[in-house]
C-alpha cells in the first residue's frame, strides 16, 4: 500500500495555563511507495512516535492529510485502517498466552476458531516462536516478546506495518539479529513498513528509504547511502555515521577552504565563515599533506586504524581519522599531515548550518 | 539515612570480631538481648492480640462444648454452671431445638448466604461498571469521585434508618396518608404499594422457614449501595494504574468496547476484583449492623431476616450463652471453608 503524508502537523496543547504548546510534528510531507521499508530516524523527542500514532489513527493530526493508496484515512478510526502496530514496549496482554495474544485481532474480526488458530500458527512460524504458543508474556525473553508483538501485528495481514523502536529493548547481539529478521519478514510479506528508531546505524542498515527528523521537522528524505554521502545540513551530517563526522570551524577565502591557516580544499562559493565537515574515512595520510593534525593516540582495530587527533579549530574534543591498517605511519610522530578526499568534505554555512553543495 | 544504615553493620562487625573470644556473662546477655530485641517492638501488639483475640477464641472454643451452660446461674465456685461436656450445643443450634424461641439458626444461615452471595457479586459488578465510566470521563472526575465516596463516611445505622424511611409503606408521622419514596415511584408504574419492611411484608413459606423476599430486596439493595464506595475506590485506582498502551493496542487490534472491558480491563484488575470478592464475602458472612439499622434488634418479624452474627448476639444476651459459642464456631468453620474455596478459585483465575 502506498502512503502519502501531506503537510501533517501535530500540536499538543500545553498542560499548564500559559505554558508552551508542543509542536511535535510540523508540516511533514513524505511519499512512501508500496512495499518499501521506511525508517523514521531522529533523536529522542523529535516526533517519531507521534508520526507513527497519527499513521495508525491513535492520534488525530492537528492539520494535514494521510492517504493510503488514494483513500484519505486522516479521520478514519484506528481499527478500520488495516494497520499493524508494534509498540515500543510491545504492549502484550499479560493475562493471555502467546497464542491468545496473536489471535486477539482475529477474534475481534470474528474469524472462526480453526482458521484463527491456523493463521496464528502461520504468523508465529514467520517469527519463529511456534514452540512458545502456550507461554505467558512474562515467561518470555525480550526478544521473544518482540517477536510475539510482530506476529500479533502481522496476523491480520495488515496493509501497513508500523514499528516503534522495536529493537531498543534488546541487547546488542539480539538487536543485530532481529533487525535482519525484520528485514527478512518485510521482504517475505512485502508489507509497506514504517520503522522508527533513534539509532542511525540501525536505520542505515535495513531501510530502503530513510527520513531524518529534528524537532518535528523533516530534515532529509532519501536512500541511506545517498543521505550519508550528500547530507542537506550540519544536523544530518552530524547524526549519520559511526564514528561521527569531524566538524571544524573554517572559512572560504578566494575559492579555497581554510581551517586555521591551512587551505585544505577548494570551492566555488563566495568568501564566508563555514563549518567544515570531514568524514573520518576522508583523510589520506601524506607526509606533505595540506592538513596538519596533532596526534593524541592511535587505535588499531585490525582492518583499519584510527588516528585520534587534536586540532584547535575542531568543534569536538578530538578528531578521528580512519586509515587503512597497511598505511605505515612514522613512529612516535606528534604531528601528522593529511590530504582530504574532496567528496568526503562538506561545507556548511556558519549561520544557517545549511550545506553549501 | 547513611548513618542509620551504618549502625547495624558496625554492631555486626563487633560481633564477628568477638567471635571465638571468651565472653563474660554480661556480654553474653547483652548479645542475646540485641539479637532478640525485635520482640520488644512487637510486644504491645502481641499482648493486645492475646487479650482481645486469642483469649476470646480459646474461651469460645471451650465454652461451646459445655452442655447446658447458663451464664446467669452461678455455682458454688462463683463460675457459671454447666452440665458436663459434649456436642449438645451444636446439635441443638443446628436442629433449631434451643427451647427458647427467638432466632432460628437455619433461617439465619440462609438469610446470610442469600444476602452475601447476591449483594457482593452485584455490587462488585456495579462498582466495576461505575469505575470504568468514571475512568473514561475527563471533566469533574474528582467531584464524582468525592460524591461516590461519601456513603463510605456515613454511619451504617444512620444509613439503615434512612433506607427504612425510603421503603416505608406509610409516610411520616406528620403526613401518615403518604407512602415511602420507593412505593411512590412504583406507583407511577401502576404497582400498588408493598409493605417492604413491616408486619404485612410478603414472604414465601418453605416448611418451617420463610423467605421474606420483600425484606430480602431491601437488605440486598442496601448492601449493594453501601458496599459501592469502597469497591469503587479500589477499582478506580486499579484502573488508573493500568498502562494506557494496552487500550491503544486493543484499539489497533479492533476490539469493541465490550471486548475491551471483559477481555482487557477486567483481567488486568482481576487481583483487585478478587480481593473485593473475597473480603466482601467474608464481611457479608459477618453482617449484622445493617440488619439492626434497617429492622431494629428484632431483626425483622421474629428474626426472619436475622443473620448468623445476629443469632450469636441474641444468645449472648440471653442466659443460654452456650448456643452463641457453638454458633460462632460454626460460622468460623463456614467462613473458613468459603474463603478457602474463594482463594483456590481466584488463584486459578487471577494468574499473571
Ligand atoms: N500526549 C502528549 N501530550 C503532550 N506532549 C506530547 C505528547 N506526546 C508526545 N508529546 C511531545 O511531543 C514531542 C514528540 O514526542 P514523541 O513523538 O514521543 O518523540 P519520539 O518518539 O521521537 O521520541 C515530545 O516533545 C513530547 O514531549
Ligand atoms: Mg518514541
Amino acid at each position: 500500500m502506498r502512503i502519502s503524508i501531506q503537510h501533517l502537523t501535530k500540536i499538543f496543547p500545553s498542560r499548564t495555563k500559559g505554558g508552551k504548546e508542543v509542536h511535535a510534528v510540523e508540516d511533514m510531507c513524505i511519499e512512501i511507495p508500496s512495499g518499501k521499508l521506511v525508517g523514521l530516524l531522529g533523536p529522542s523527542g523529535c516526533g517519531k512516535s507521534t508520526t507513527l500514532f497519527m499513521l495508525s489513527g491513535l492520534e488525530n493530526p492537528t492539520s494535514g492529510k494521510i492517504l493510503f493508496d488514494d483513500q484519505d484515512v486522516t479521520t478514519l478510526a484506528a481499527e478500520k485502517r488495516g494497520i499493524g502496530l508494534v509498540f515500543q514496549n510491545y504492549a502484550l496482554y499479560p493475562h493471555m498466552t502467546v497464542q491468545q495474544n496473536i489471535r486477539f485481532p482475529l477474534d475481534n474480526m470474528r474469524i472462526k476458531k480453526e482458521e484463527g488458530n491456523a493463521r496464528a500458527l502461520d504468523a508465529a512460524r514467520l517469527v519463529q516462536i511456534e514452540d512458545l504458543m502456550s507461554r505467558k508474556p512474562n515467561e518470555l525473553s525480550g526478544g521473544q516478546q518482540q517477536r510475539v508483538a510482530i506476529a500479533r501485528a502481522l496476523v491480520k495481514m495488515p496493509n501497513v506495518l508500523l514499528l516503534d523502536e522495536p529493537l531498543s529493548n534488546l541487547d546488542a547481539r539480539l538487536r543485530l539479529q532481529t533487525r535482519e529478521e525484520i528485514k527478512r519478514i518485510q521482504r517475505e510479506t512485502g508489507i509497506t513498513t514504517v520503522f522508527v528508531t533513534h539509532d542511525q546505524e540501525e536505520a542505515m542498515s535495513i531501510c530502503d528509504i530513510m527520513v531524518v527528523m529534528k524537532l518535528g521537522v523533516v530534515q532529509q528524505i532519501g536512500e541511506p547511502q545517498s543521505i550519508y554521502d550528500d547530507p542537506n545540513n550540519l544536523f544530518v551530517a552530524n547524526f549519520l555515521g559511526t564514528p561521527p563526522i569531524n566538524i571544524f570551524k573554517g572559512r572560504i577565502e578566494g575559492g579555497k577552504v581554510y581551517v586555521g591557516q591551512e587551505a585544505i580544499g577548494e570551492t566555488s562559493y563566495d568568501d564566508r565563515e563555514v563549518y567544515v565537515g570531514i568524514r573520518p574515512e576522508g583523510f589520506v595520510y601524506d607526509a606533505h599533506g595540506a592538513f596538519t593534525l596533532g596526534v593524541d593516540h592511535i587505535e588499531v582495530m585490525g582492518r583499519d586504524k584510527s588516528v585520534v587527533a587534536l586540532h584547535e579549530s575542531s568543534t569536538k574534543p578530538t578528531v578521528r581519522c580512519i586509515i587503512d591498517s597497511d598505511v605505515v605511519l612514522p613512529h612516535e610522530a606528534t604531528q601528522l599531515r593529511f590530504n582530504i578526499k574532496p567528496y568526503k568534505l562538506f561545507l556548511f554555512d556558519a549561520e544557517t548550518e545549511e550545506r553549501l553543495k | 539515612m547513611k548513618f542509620r544504615n551504618r549502625k547495624p553493620k558496625e554492631v555486626e562487625a563487633d560481633l564477628v570480631l568477638n567471635d571465638g573470644v571468651q565472653l563474660s556473662r554480661k556480654e553474653k546477655f547483652l548479645r542475646a538481648f540485641k539479637e532478640q530485641s525485635g520482640w520488644l517492638f512487637v510486644a504491645p501488639a502481641v499482648i493486645l492480640m492475646l487479650i482481645f483475640t486469642a483469649y476470646p477464641i480459646v474461651s469460645a472454643f471451650i465454652n461451646a462444648f459445655k452442655q447446658d451452660l447458663r451464664m446467669t446461674s452461678l455455682g458454688v465456685t462463683g463460675q457459671p454452671m454447666y452440665n458436663g461436656w459434649g456436642f449438645d450445643n451444636f446439635v441443638r443450634v443446628l436442629k433449631g431445638d434451643t427451647g427458647t424461641g427467638g432466632a432460628n439458626f437455619l433461617q439465619c444461615l440462609i438469610n446470610t448466604l442469600v444476602f452475601t452471595f447476591v449483594s457482593v457479586p452485584l455490587s462488585t459488578l456495579l462498582a466495576l461498571l461505575i469505575s470504568v465510566a468514571l475512568n473514561s470521563i475527563k471533566a469533574v472526575q474528582k467531584a464524582y469521585q468525592t460524591i461516590l465516596f461519601l456513603p463510605y463516611l456515613t454511619n451504617s445505622l444512620a444509613m439503615g434508618a434512612v433506607f427504612a424511611t425510603f421503603f416505608k409503606i406509610v409516610g411520616t408521622q406528620s403526613s401518615p396518608d403518604t407512602v415511602g419514596i420507593v412505593n411512590l415511584v412504583l406507583g407511577w408504574f401502576g404497582i400498588s404499594p408493598i409493605d417492604w419492611m413491616g408486619l404485612q411484608s410478603p414472604a414465601w413459606q418453605l416448611g418451617s422457614l420463610s423467605i421474606p423476599w420483600a425484606k430480602y430486596i431491601v437488605v440486598i439493595v442496601y448492601e449493594i449501595w453501601s458496599g459501592l464506595p469502597f469497591k469503587i475506590l479500589i477499582l478506580f485506582s486499579a484502573l488508573q494504574s493500568v498502562n494506557k498502551q494496552y487500550y491503544d493496542a486493543a484499539r489497533i487490534d479492533g476490539a469493541s468496547r465490550n471486548t475491551i472491558l471483559w477481555k482487557i480491563t477486567a483481567p488486568m484488575i482481576s487481583p483487585q476484583i478478587s480481593y473485593l470478592l473475597v473480603t466482601g464475602i467474608m464481611g457479608g458472612m459477618k453482617q449484622y449492623s445493617a440488619i439492626i439499622g434497617l429492622f431494629d434488634d428484632t431483626m425483622g418479624h421474629d428474626y426472619d431476616v436475622g443473620t448468623i452474627v445476629g443469632y450469636i448476639y441474641q444468645y449472648l444476651d440471653s442466659s443460654y450463652t452456650g448456643y452463641a459459642f457453638a454458633a460462632s464456631l460454626i460460622l468460623f468453620a463456614i467462613i473458613m471453608v468459603i474463603t478457602a474455596i474463594n482463594l483456590r478459585v481466584s488463584n486459578k483465575r487471577v494468574s499473571y
